[in-house]
C-alpha cells in the first residue's frame, strides 16, 4: 500500500528530525555551525511536505484507497485492554487533506524563514528541534483516527507551544507567558478529556468515525446527552483556539520568536480547535444548542479581540488580537452551520496570517528587535519586499477582492445571513470593518507616515536575508490566489466539492435550505456591503494614520486620534477598555490569583488545622495516655510483686465471693 | 483442734503470708528468694495436709508435694544464678537499684 506508507511517513519524518537534532544538534552546531544543525530539520520538513502534498492530492482526487469518504489505516493496536481497545492509526479524508496542505506548507516555509531569523541566536539547534517536534504533533493531530491519539497530539502541540513560547527562557516575561499558555490550555483540555470519556461511555469505542456513527445513530441510548458531549469537546477547542474566556494566553504567547508566532499561534496550532469541531461536525449537527453556543462565543471573541486590536502598539500583539478575531469568525461559521466556509477561512487565514506574522518578524528584524509601532514609520522604502508582501497580507485579511480573505470572510457572512443568524451577521459585518481599520492602522504606523525610528539605528535598516524574503513571497502567492482557486465560482468552488463528503450530511440535517447562489440578488448585495465596510475601515485608518501608496497620500493625524479618544465619557471609556484589553488579565488576576488564592489559603488552613488536626489529635491523645501510664512502670521489682499480690488477692477474693453465694 | 486439717491449713497460710510479706518488703534479692521458698513450703504443707486427711488424695498429695519440691529446687538454682549474675554486674544485691528497664 504505497499510500499507507506515505501517510505514515508524514509525521515520522519530523519526529526523526526532532530526535536527531535533540541528540546531535548541539554538537553539530558547535563543530560545523548553525546551518549544519538546521539542515536535517529543514530537510525532513520539506520531505514531509512532499509526502503531505502527495497524500492530499490523492485524497482530494478520491484516488484508490481514499474514495470519497476517506481512508483509514491502523499502525498497531496501542491499548489492548479487554473491552477497551485503542488503535494507533491514521485517517485521511478531504478535511484532513485541507489541514495537511496548510500545516505542511506553512510549516516548511516557516522553517526556511527561521534560517535567517534565528541566525543570531545561540540556540538555533534547540529551536529547530522544537519546531520539528511541533510539526510531528500537529500532523499526528490532524491525521489521527482515534480520539485518544488526537488527545495525545493535542497535549504535544501544547507542550511544543510551551517550549517555543518560552524559547528565550532567560527572559522573565517569556517564561511567564509560556506558563500562562500552558495553564490556560489545561483548563480547556480538562473539558476535552471529559468529552472523550463521555464519548467512550456512550459508545464503547474511541475510534473517531465509529464513535460518531454510534453517537448519532437513530434510537441510540446515550448515558451522557449529546449536547454535553459537544460542549465538552468544544471546551477543548476553546482552549487551543483561544476563544473567550480562554483567549488570554494567545497575546502573551507573542513573547516567543516570531516564526513561532506565525506557525503555531497564527497558522496551525490555534486552528486545531476549529479542526476538532469540524471533525466532530455530526455530533454538533445533532446538538443544535451546542452550535448556538459555538456561534455566540465565536462572534463575541471576534468583536472583543478586534476592539482590543484598535489600540495595541506592539506590532505582534495587534496581529495576535487579529488572529483571535479571525478564529472567532471561524467558530461563528462553525456555529451557524457554514462548515465549509469555516475551513475555507482556516486555510486562507493560515496563509495570510502566517505571512503577516513573518512580515512583522522581518520588520522587527529590520529595526533591531523593536516591536513598538510608535517607534517605527516610513519603513516602506527601506524594506520593499517586506512592505509589499505585508500590504498583500493586509488587503487579504481586510477582505478586499480578489484576495483570499474576501472569499472566505464573505462566505461566512453570507451563510450566517442566509441561515438566519442575523445577529452573527451584523456583528461579523462590523468586525470586517474593524479588521480593515486596525490592519491599515498597523500599516500606517509601520510603513507610512514619518519615521519615529531611533536615529542611531535608522541608517542600518536593511531588508532581511534571502531565506526570509523567499518565504514571504511564497506565502504571498497563496494569500492572493487561494481564495480564487478554492472559492470560485461563488457558491460552489473546489473546496465545496472537496469537503462535501465530510459535511454533506450535517448540512442537510441543519434544515437550512441550500439557497441558490444569486450574484445579482441577496449574495451580490452582501458582497457589496462587506467590501464597502472593509473599504470604509481602510479609508478611516489612512485618514488617521497616514498612507503613501501610489497617488494616495495622507499625513497621519495623531491629534485627531487623541481628540476622538477624549471626545466624551463613552469614547474615553472605550479607549481605555481597548487599551487595557477589557481588563481581562486584571479580572483573571482578581478571580483566580486573589479570590482563588484566598480560597486556596482557606482550604490549606482547613487542611492543616482541621484535617491534620484531627489526625494529629488522635495521635497525641495516644501519646499522652501512654506518657501517663509510663509512671506505672517504676522498674522496681517490689512494685510489680505488689501488683501481682494485689491481683492475686482480688482474684481469689472475688472467687470466694462468687463461689460463696 | 489438734490433729485437724484446719490447724495445718492455718499454719500453711501463715507460712505463705510471711513469705509474701518477706517478698514484698525485703530489698535484698537473696532474702526475696528465701521468701519465695517460704511461700512454696506453705503451699506444700497445705497439699500434704490435704493428702493426709483425704483418703482419695493420699497418693496424689504426696506426688504433687514431691514435684513441688523438685521444681522449687530447680527454681532456687536458677534464681540464685540470676541473682549472682546481676550482682556481678551491678555490685549490689538490692533490687530497687536494678532499674535499668525504667524509662
Amino acid at each position: 500500500m504505497p499510500y499507507d506508507a506515505l501517510i505514515a511517513i508524514i509525521p515520522a519524518l519530523p519526529i526523526a528530525g526532532f530526535v536527531f537534532t535533540a541528540l546531535a544538534g548541539r554538537r553539530l552546531q558547535a563543530s560545523y555551525g548553525r546551518n549544519a544543525a538546521s539542515a536535517v530539520p529543514i530537510a525532513v520538513v520539506i520531505l514531509s511536505w512532499l509526502a503531505g502534498m502527495a497524500v492530499a492530492y490523492g485524497a482530494l482526487t478520491h484516488a484508490d484507497p481514499f474514495g470519497a469518504t476517506g481512508h483509514a489505516m491502523t499502525l498497531w493496536r496501542w491499548i489492548p485492554a479487554g473491552a477497551f481497545q485503542v488503535d494507533a492509526g491514521f485517517f485521511v479524508d478531504g478535511l484532513t487533506a485541507c489541514l495537511l496542505i496548510v500545516v505542511t506548507t506553512i510549516g516548511m516555509l516557516v522553517h526556511i524563514y527561521s534560517i535567517g531569523y534565528m541566525s543570531h541566536d545561540p540556540g538555533t539547534w534547540r529551536f529547530f528541534a522544537y519546531l520539528n517536534l511541533f510539526m510531528t504533533s500537529m500532523l499526528v493531530l490532524v491525521l489521527a483516527s482515534s480520539w485518544l491519539v488526537v488527545f495525545v497530539a493535542w497535549e504535544l502541540v501544547g507542550l511544543s507551544s510551551y517550549l517555543l513560547i518560552g524559547f528565550w527562557y532567560r527572559k522573565r516575561s517569556a517564561a511567564l507567558a509560556s506558563k500562562k499558555a500552558f495553564i490556560v490550555n489545561r483548563v480547556g483540555d480538562v473539558g476535552f478529556a471529559l468529552g472523550i470519556m463521555a464519548i467512550f461511555v456512550n459508545t464503547g469505542t474511541l475510534d473517531i468515525r465509529t464513535s460518531i456513527e454510534r453517537l448519532i445513530a437513530p434510537g441510540a441510548v446515550l448515558t451522557v446527552p449529546i449536547v454535553v458531549v459537544a460542549l465538552l469537546v468544544f471546551s477543548g477547542a476553546m482552549g487551543k483556539s483561544a476563544q473567550f474566556p480562554l483567549h488570554v494566553w494567545l497575546p502573551d504567547a507573542m513573547e516567543g520568536p516570531t516564526p513561532v508566532s506565525a506557525l503555531i499561534h497564527a497558522a496551525t496550532m490555534v486552528n486545531a480547535g476549529v479542526y476538532l469541531v469540524a471533525r466532530a461536525n455530526p455530533i454538533f449537527g445533532h446538538a443544535q444548542g451546542a452550535m448556538l453556543v459555538v456561534a455566540a462565543i465565536g462572534i463575541f471573541t471576534a468583536i472583543l479581540a478586534a476592539s482590543i486590536a484598535f489600540t495595541q502598539t506592539d506590532i505582534k500583539r495587534v496581529l495576535a488580537y487579529s488572529t483571535l478575531s479571525q478564529l472567532g469568525y471561524m467558530f461563528a461559521a462553525l456555529g451557524v452551520g457554514a462548515w465549509t466556509a469555516a475551513i475555507f477561512h482556516l486555510m486562507a487565514h493560515g496563509f495570510f496570517k502566517g505571512l503577516l506574522f513573518l512580515d512583522s518578524g522581518s520588520v522587527i528584524h529590520a529595526v533591531h528587535e523593536e516591536q513598538d509601532m510608535r517607534r517605527m514609520g516610513g519603513l516602506w522604502r527601506k524594506i520593499p519586499i517586506t512592505y509589499g508582501t505585508m500590504l498583500i497580507g493586509s488587503l487579504a485579511i481586510a477582505g478586499i477582492p480578489p484576495l483570499a480573505g474576501f472569499f472566505s470572510k464573505d462566505e461566512i457572512l453570507g451563510e450566517a445571513f442566509k441561515n438566519g443568524f442575523l445577529v452573527v451577521w451584523a456583528v461579523g459585518f462590523v468586525v470586517a470593518g474593524m479588521t480593515a481599520f486596525y490592519m491599515f492602522r498597523l500599516m500606517g504606523m509601520t510603513f507610512w507616515g514619518p519615521s519615529h525610528v531611533d536615529p542611531a539605528i535608522e541608517p542600518t535598516i536593511h531588508e532581511s536575508p534571502r531565506s526570509m524574503t523567499v518565504s514571504l513571497v511564497l506565502l504571498a502567492i497563496p494569500s492572493v490566489l487561494i481564495g480564487m482557486v478554492l472559492g470560485l465560482p461563488f457558491g460552489g468552488g473546489l473546496l465545496k466539492t472537496w469537503l462535501e463528503p465530510v459535511f454533506g450530511e450535517t448540512v442537510a440535517l441543519s434544515g437550512h435550505a441550500e439557497a441558490g447562489f444569486a450574484l445579482f440578488g441577496i449574495d451580490g448585495a452582501l458582497i457589496i456591503a462587506s467590501v464597502a465596510v472593509a473599504t470604509l475601515g481602510i479609508v478611516v485608518a489612512w485618514r488617521f494614520f497616514g498612507i503613501e501608496l501610489g497617488p494616495l497620500r495622507s499625513e497621519p493625524r495623531p491629534k485627531a486620534v487623541v481628540a476622538i479618544a477624549e471626545a466624551n465619557g463613552a469614547t474615553r471609556f472605550l479607549y481605555r477598555a481597548s487599551l487595557n484589553k477589557w481588563w481581562f488579565d486584571e479580572l483573571n488576576d482578581l478571580l483566580f490569583i486573589r479570590i482563588g488564592g484566598r480560597l486556596a489559603m482557606a482550604a490549606w488552613w482547613f487542611d492543616r488545622n482541621v484535617v491534620d488536626g484531627t489526625v494529629n489529635g488522635i495521635g497525641s491523645v495516644a501519646v499522652g495516655f501512654g506518657r501517663g501510664l509510663r509512671r506505672v512502670q517504676t522498674g522496681r521489682v517490689q512494685n510489680y510483686a505488689l501488683g501481682i499480690a494485689i491481683g492475686l488477692i482480688v482474684m481469689a477474693g472475688s472467687y470466694l465471693v462468687i463461689a460463696g453465694r | 483442734m489438734t490433729n485437724s486439717l484446719d490447724a495445718y491449713l492455718i499454719l500453711s497460710a501463715l507460712l505463705f503470708c510471711i513469705g509474701t510479706f518477706g517478698f514484698l518488703a525485703r530489698r535484698n534479692a537473696i532474702s526475696m528468694l528465701m521468701s519465695i521458698e517460704l511461700m512454696l513450703n506453705g503451699v506444700n504443707l497445705a497439699i500434704v495436709a490435704f493428702g493426709a486427711f483425704n483418703p482419695h488424695l493420699r497418693e496424689q498429695g504426696s506426688i504433687i508435694a514431691l514435684i513441688v519440691i523438685a521444681v522449687a529446687a530447680g527454681e532456687a538454682t536458677v534464681g540464685l544464678a540470676i541473682v549472682m549474675a546481676i550482682f556481678r554486674n551491678r555490685r549490689t544485691p538490692l533490687v530497687d537499684e536494678y532499674d535499668s528497664m525504667r524509662q
